[in-house]
């Protein structure tokens, strides 16, 4: 039973880390039509100043949204550098689909390296700023940490601002148009340039948190070469793709779904095995429900 | 000559390489059946390209594929070298075959991220079954070249034979299925799949197709990749691998094979200028580490940006303009 408990909690732990990268991924998915395989390195970079910024003031609690703010920068910045001069110079032939994600691989090892310039190859530590000793149940410790309980307040803080953003605002109704329709938003007074460089910078700071709260939450260093970062990219891409590509809701749901499969996997059959269920789980999707769990037939636009 | 008499253009290439083989040193032998892997693993993505429109991030794991099939055929059954290397492009194909199922419905972006998904989740196989030998992989020897080619013959410069042997055929047989009905077919469905499926062609057949040739390539370019380092184990496939390979389609243009040395060539070049760079300017190790990323990724980003359909196609294209003024 406290097994169980136990996967419950990482699954949802780790499910609420994806669900930031996730969200990151729809984000620019719905605002330019890229799937930003750089998000991962945006989020490493992101983590590295995070560190930065724990080494000056010392304290967690101010790096991380200074780290969210200056991720928000970042991307916004390649937003307007690289990605308007790929649809500016963007071409209708057939290689018109593979530019984007080649632009965006090619931005990826550009970061690593620069990290690499910077900081150097080595790891670099990060304090938890809480204990990651999980708490007692009776005479049980069980899988939760008030490290896990911060990244999940933090991360359920982030999605309830988001859906606000989104549902209650002016700007929300103006990203949400934008994504629908370009054209149509544009006729009716948004300016959508705008829209999508704003789009991309909720994305870059959703990025720099989860890539912060991950490395807290784990082993608490990185590299440039960080495996949990290619996972983080993955994960993030697996639970958006599950979760329709087009929805933020469907993209937490995505991400807690396959933390809860994953967890399941790790803890009852075998902890090599994550990567492959993952990738099962995603062909699974694609196979039976391409639009994904939330999403309608039309919705899947690629 | 390569347009009217290809087969004796790639003999005499052939002869030329043969030549060329016998008068550098043994590095450059080595770094010559690097570029004939790489040449035939960058042909394998632009045949798959070359349908879809898309780039396979994941072509890694299709090496792998075959790379651990003719391993493992050489250990258990002791299959001879040949055989092998066939086992490795049927096992690798069978994959293709099973991923292009599910590929050939998934379109923009969705195939490279699956592709990625592959590549990170299939080394971890190797970890989970005692076969695959774990972290240290298999040993993967050929053995020595006959000895009818003499004592002074290197193991090197018979893995350069055998890569850049293999590396022709490919090329060859390539160039002709792109001239045939399935390479017109291919064409169709990439233009415009639609428009294909209305002229009769089975656009779904015609993916999976694409797919499980290029994969069955793939696996060939594994095993020979497993030959060179003698060995196969899941650090020898990482996910840089499949990224330097997408990188050398994209570097050599996806929509033709003509560039395919472009790719094959920087890829093994690029190291080796950050070598000598370093070395000229004794600079530290930061650099030396950072600097083959830096450059690749730049180059990359330039491409896209400036030539998205190649150095060669760009080349034509400005010709043919040039032709009809």
């Amino acid at each position: 039973m406290t097994q169980f408990i136990n996967m419950l909690l990482i699954g949802i732990g780790a499910g609420s880390i994806y669900a930031l990268m996730a969200i990151a991924m729809v984000l620019v998915w719905r605002s330019t039509r890229v799937i930003n395989f750089a998000q991962a390195g945006m989020a490493l970079l992101s983590t590295y100043i995070g560190f930065e910024l724990v080494q000056k003031t010392g304290n967690f609690w101010i790096a991380l949204p200074l780290a969210m703010v200056l991720g928000a920068l970042f991307s916004a910045l390649v937003e307007i550098l690289l990605i308007r001069t790929l649809i500016r110079h963007s071409t209708s032939g057939p290689v018109a689909g593979i530019v984007p994600i080649i632009a965006t691989l090619g931005l990826l090892g550009f970061i690593r390296a620069m990290i690499g310039f910077i900081w150097g190859n080595q790891d670099v530590q990060i304090q938890p700023p809480l204990s990651k000793i999980g708490f007692k149940v009776g005479q049980e410790t069980i899988a939760l940490s008030p490290m896990n309980l911060l990244v999940l307040i933090t991360v359920l803080a982030m999605v309830l601002i988001l859906g606000f953003i989104f549902q209650k605002t002016n700007l929300g109704l103006s990203l949400r148009a934008s994504a629908y329709s370009p054209e149509i938003a544009q006729l009716a007074g948004v300016r959508v340039g705008a829209i999508r460089t704003i789009g991309w910078s909720i994305a870059g700071a959703a990025g720099a948190a989860a890539g912060l709260l991950q490395t807290v939450n784990g082993t608490g260093t990185v590299s440039p070469d960080s495996l949990e970062f290619s996972l983080l990219l993955t994960f993030g891409f697996i639970a958006a793709v599950i979760g329709g590509l087009e929805s933020l809701p469907g993209a937490v749901l995505g991400a807690v779904v396959l933390g809860l499969v994953l967890a399941f996997v790790q803890i009852y059959i075998s902890g090599t095995l994550v990567f492959i269920v993952a990738f099962a789980l995603l062909l699974l999707v694609l196979l039976i429900r391409p639009q994904g769990f939330i999403g309608t037939k039309a919705g899947r636009r690629a | 000559m390569l347009k009217k008499h290809p087969l004796t253009a790639f003999i005499l290439f052939g002869l030329l390489l043969f030549l060329l083989s016998n008068r550098v040193d043994e590095l450059r032998v080595f770094q010559g059946a690097t570029v004939a892997i790489y040449v035939i693993a960058i042909a394998s993505i632009i045949l798959l390209t070359g349908y879809s429109g898309q780039v396979s991030l994941g072509h890694g794991a299709l090496l792998a594929i075959g790379g651990y099939a003719a391993a493992l055929s050489r250990n258990h059954w002791g299959a001879p070298v040949w055989l092998a290397f066939c086992i490795a492009v049927l096992a690798a194909a069978m994959g293709g075959y099973l991923l292009g199922l599910a590929a050939a419905r998934l379109s923009g972006p969705y195939l490279a991220g699956t592709t990625l998904a592959l590549a990170i989740g299939l080394p971890s196989i190797a970890n989970q079954f005692s076969i695959f030998g774990g972290e240290q992989g298999l040993l993967f020897d050929i053995g020595a070249p006959p000895a009818s080619l003499g004592a002074d013959f290197t193991q090197y410069k018979w893995y350069f034979w055998i890569a850049a042997l293999a590396a022709l055929i490919i090329i060859y047989w390539l160039r002709n299925v792109m001239n045939s009905r399935y390479g017109r077919n291919w064409k169709a469905v990439r233009g415009n799949d639609v428009a294909a499926e209305l002229a009769g062609i089975n656009v779904g057949r015609n993916k999976v197709l694409a797919f499980t040739i290029s994969a069955g390539i793939a696996g060939l370019a594994g095993a020979l990749l497993a030959m060179t380092i003698s060995t196969v184990s899941p650090g020898a496939f990482p996910l840089a691998l499949s990224f330097s390979l997408a990188t050398g389609a994209v570097l050599s243009g996806v929509t033709t094979l003509g560039g395919v040395m472009i790719g094959a060539v920087t890829l093994v070049a690029i190291p080796e200028i950050v070598d000598s760079v370093v070395s000229r300017y004794e600079t530290s190790e930061t650099v030396a580490n950072n600097l083959p990323g830096l450059l690749v990724s730049t180059l990359l980003i330039l491409t896209v940006l400036f030539v998205p359909n190649g150095p060669v196609e760009q080349m034509r294209a400005r010709h043919e303009r040039r032709a009809k003024r």
